[in-house]
């Protein structure tokens, strides 16, 4: 963890030093000229940090990725990482980058002349920002799927601007503070144009890091639930509660001090220069907490891999407002109230007087606001309230689900649309019902905590001692299904403008020997899952078959699954009638339990987005429903391409 | 030697470093495609399993459904010609088949039903 803090810090603070050097100018006078040699002597001094703490870390690498401590000193397993691994490669690049950059500082050259001091603090800079891109190469953004590249660019530019903002304050400090002396007043007009220059820089420092830090925020704790219920969101919160303060400091500088600076005059503003070399120090000094919190973040799992412990007895969620209608006015009131204070904020970043007074009174407007709104909206949460299911939601686990549903839980919850059990009789309260719309607003995670320790004032009692945690996570996903099973039955026969809403279960499907997935045509084509009764359906199946070849131009694939599950579906149909698309031999048990949740009827067709959502139903108990219309739908759907997420497939 | 012209020289080595090594990444790239294109051409044979899904002894046809055919082709439904005897295999069957010839001329030359 130390080598890791040393090895960024290091790094970070090469880029600043080096670009600092650049931005300043060419220093003229002794003071100045004092404060050059140090800066390099200090960058020196940060190659080698760099260098050893490298040296440490690939030890210490070795020692993980071996297995044991020992090999942190065994040459073989130390050229096996280096030579074996993307973070061998990245190490030996970065090392060779600061070999090189180590060259440049240390040679006594001559550059006496303009063109040969830029030529050298240039290429200083760069050499320091090219060392970093190997540290972005072998970071987490490295091993993020898909789109690396761009994960590891935002990276780097995320690097390369905390270097050339955060790297550059403690050589500023040092600056300024020999400056502010009485000695080194000749380097004043040299220190008031360095720190110019240099605030321009850490002010497009800033905005890039707000540009490159929320996309690679968001790619790594990408939910509420995984910000503070993780270690890595956790981290990443104290993150912000350092940039926070250190976004004032650097603010209250350039609004307060840097004017103050006033001109170029040697006897300007010292007491000022000194005040500003201070607080400067005091923003390297979080800089530096900020980096040991990085190098944390960078040896913990990513909160999109953890699953996380939900730290609050309460969340806050639309859902509330199903379960109590009344509290919509309020909410609508309070977000009111909270764009009042926001519109104000705004207008007190364009006031010039008063400006703190309507800051103050916007932050009051926005907190009334939120307390008017929120407090309707809260509902109770768990810690697994934001555990995502670990089991897929398929149409094995939802068949596994229905039938420990019916051996634990209908006594009392019922079967079907029952609401009550013969068991229900006698409990405190009557058992939920399970088709009722609170039910599809809460989470998978609320479910599983329900399932694992009950509810003891209504009765419920838990089954975390009965059922193993994967029986219950089916149990979970029959749920979901049944919460969804009243909506399912009325989605449309035809196309809509609704906006797709229910992800289709999961399932693997066999014809023959030839194993498929559902999933596996996610992104690719549209699929039409029917459901059928022979002998009814043998018609609707032949006209399916005579257009087979035009749907499918259009993208369509057809997937039949017979309700009775019969493996010798195929023969029945004969050698009369000529089915080409797959008619399902293995699986379609676990397909018809699940999907009977969304149909009672002998024959359904779902039509299955390329995201994988429902789009339309249509049954054999409603007005028949002719190839054509059905064409028109599924060109529709190949023109639309993805306009919402596609469902998680868990 | 002038700090400027030090700086470009090594500029300089860097940027042809890096072009070679460019280079070098396509040059094998290339050399692997054409190993793997070598390996593609030419007369081959492919055995599967697979379940019949429609028989068409007029045209000498077999429509199979069969699981992905390594290095030949994904899971699907597909016609083969068939050089062998049609007249024990139905519809529902069950198979083991082998293809043979130069992509995408290939032709079944066995079929033998398995026992369900």
């Amino acid at each position: 963890m130390f080598a890791r803090w040393a090895n960024l810090a290091s790094g970070i603070g090469l880029v600043g030093a080096c670009t600092l050097l650049l931005v300043a100018g060419r220093s003229e006078g002794r003071t100045a000229s004092g404060w050059e040699a140090g800066v390099l002597g200090w960058s020196r001094a940060l190659v080698l940090l760099a260098f050893a703490s490298g040296l440490v870390a690939l030890g210490a690498q070795t020692a993980f990725l071996e297995g044991h401590p020992a090999s942190a000193l065994q040459p073989a397993a130390i050229l096996r990482v280096l030579l074996e691994t993307q973070g061998g490669a990245m190490w030996l690049v970065r090392q060779a980058l600061l070999l090189l950059l180590a060259a440049f500082l240390v040679a006594r050259a001559n550059v006496e002349e303009g063109a040969d001091w830029r030529a050298a603090r240039s290429e200083s800079a760069a050499l320091a920002i090219a060392a970093l891109v190997p540290l972005a190469g072998a970071g987490h953004a490295a091993a993020s799927e898909p789109g690396t590249a761009i994960a590891i660019v935002i990276d780097l530019a995320h690097l390369a601007a905390a270097g050339l903002w955060i790297g550059g304050l403690p050589a500023l400090a040092a600056l300024l503070r020999a400056a502010a002396h009485d000695r080194g007043a000749d380097a004043r007009p040299y220190a008031v144009r360095a720190v110019r220059r240099f605030s321009r820089l850490a002010l497009a420092s800033v905005g890039v890091l707000v540009a490159t830090g929320i996309p690679g925020a968001l790619r790594f704790v990408p939910t509420v639930g995984g910000l503070v219920g993780t270690r890595y969101g956790r981290l990443l919160l104290v993150k912000l509660a350092l940039v926070l303060p250190i976004l004032v400091l650097a603010w209250l500088n350039r609004r307060r001090l840097l004017p103050a600076l006033a001109g170029d005059d040697p006897t300007a503003g010292s007491p000022v220069m000194r005040r500003l070399a201070g607080l400067v120090l005091v923003e390297a000094l979080l800089g530096l907490l900020i980096l040991a919190v990085v190098a944390a973040m960078s040896l913990t799992l990513p909160a999109l891999h953890e699953q996380p412990v939900w730290p609050f007895g309460f969340r806050f969620s639309s859902a509330a407002l199903l379960a109590a209608p009344d509290g919509r006015n309020r909410v609508l009131i309070g977000s009111s109230i909270t764009v009042l204070g926001a519109v104000l904020a705004l207008c007190a970043l364009r006031l010039r007087a008063s400006r703190v007074s309507v800051a103050a009174s916007a932050a009051a407007v926005a907190a009334l606001g939120l307390g008017v709104a929120l407090p309707p909206l809260a509902i109770d949460a768990y810690p697994t309230t934001y555990v995502r299911p670990p089991i897929p939601y398929d149409v094995a686990s939802i068949a596994s689900g229905e039938r420990l549903f019916q051996q634990h839980c209908a006594p009392c919850h019922g079967l079907g649309s029952a609401r009550e059990g013969p068991a229900a009789r006698g409990l405190p309260r009557s058992p939920a019902d399970l088709l009722a719309p609170p039910t599809r607003a809460h989470t998978a995670g609320d479910l599983f905590w329900w399932t694992t320790i009950g509810f003891p004032r209504n009765g419920m009692p838990g089954f975390g001692d009965r059922l193993s945690d994967e029986e219950r996570w089916d149990v979970v996903n029959f749920l979901r299904a049944l919460g969804v099973s009243r909506g399912a039955r009325t989605l449309p026969a035809r196309l809509g403008v609704e906006r797709p809403w229910l992800a289709a279960p999961d399932f693997v499907f066999g014809v023959g020997p030839m194993q498929r997935t559902l999933g596996e045509y996610r992104g690719q084509r549209t699929v039409l899952l029917v459901l059928y009764t022979l002998p009814g359906s043998q018609a609707r199946l032949a006209g399916l078959a005579a257009e087979h070849n035009t749907l499918t131009r259009f993208g369509l694939e057809i997937i039949a699954v017979p309700t009775d599950a019969a493996p010798d579906a195929l023969r029945r149909f004969g050698a009369a009638v000529r089915i080409l698309y797959p008619i399902v031999t293995e699986g379609a048990a676990d397909i018809v339990t699940a999907y009977r949740q969304f149909t009672d009827a002998p024959h359904t067709e779902f039509l299955i987005d390329g995201q994988g959502y429902f789009r339309t139903r249509w049954t054999s108990n409603e007005p028949g429903r002719d190839v054509e219309q059905l064409l028109v739908d599924v060109r529709r759907l190949a023109a639309e391409g993805a306009i919402t997420v596609t469902p998680p497939a868990h | 030697m002038r700090v400027r012209t030090v700086v470009l020289l090594v500029n300089l080595a860097l940027m042809i470093g890096l072009g070679c090594g460019y280079l070098w990444w396509g040059r094998e790239a290339r050399r692997l495609a054409r190993q793997v294109a070598a390996v593609e051409t030419g007369e081959r044979e492919y055995t599967a399993d697979g379940i019949i899904r429609a028989v068409l002894p007029e045209l000498r046809v077999l429509v199979v459904t069969h699981p992905e055919i390594p290095g030949y082709m994904p899971p699907m439904t597909m016609g083969f010609r068939v050089s062998t005897s049609l007249r024990t295999i139905e519809v529902g069957d069950t198979v083991r088949f082998t293809a043979r010839g130069t992509p995408p001329n290939m032709t079944v030359v066995a079929v033998d039903k398995k026992t369900p």
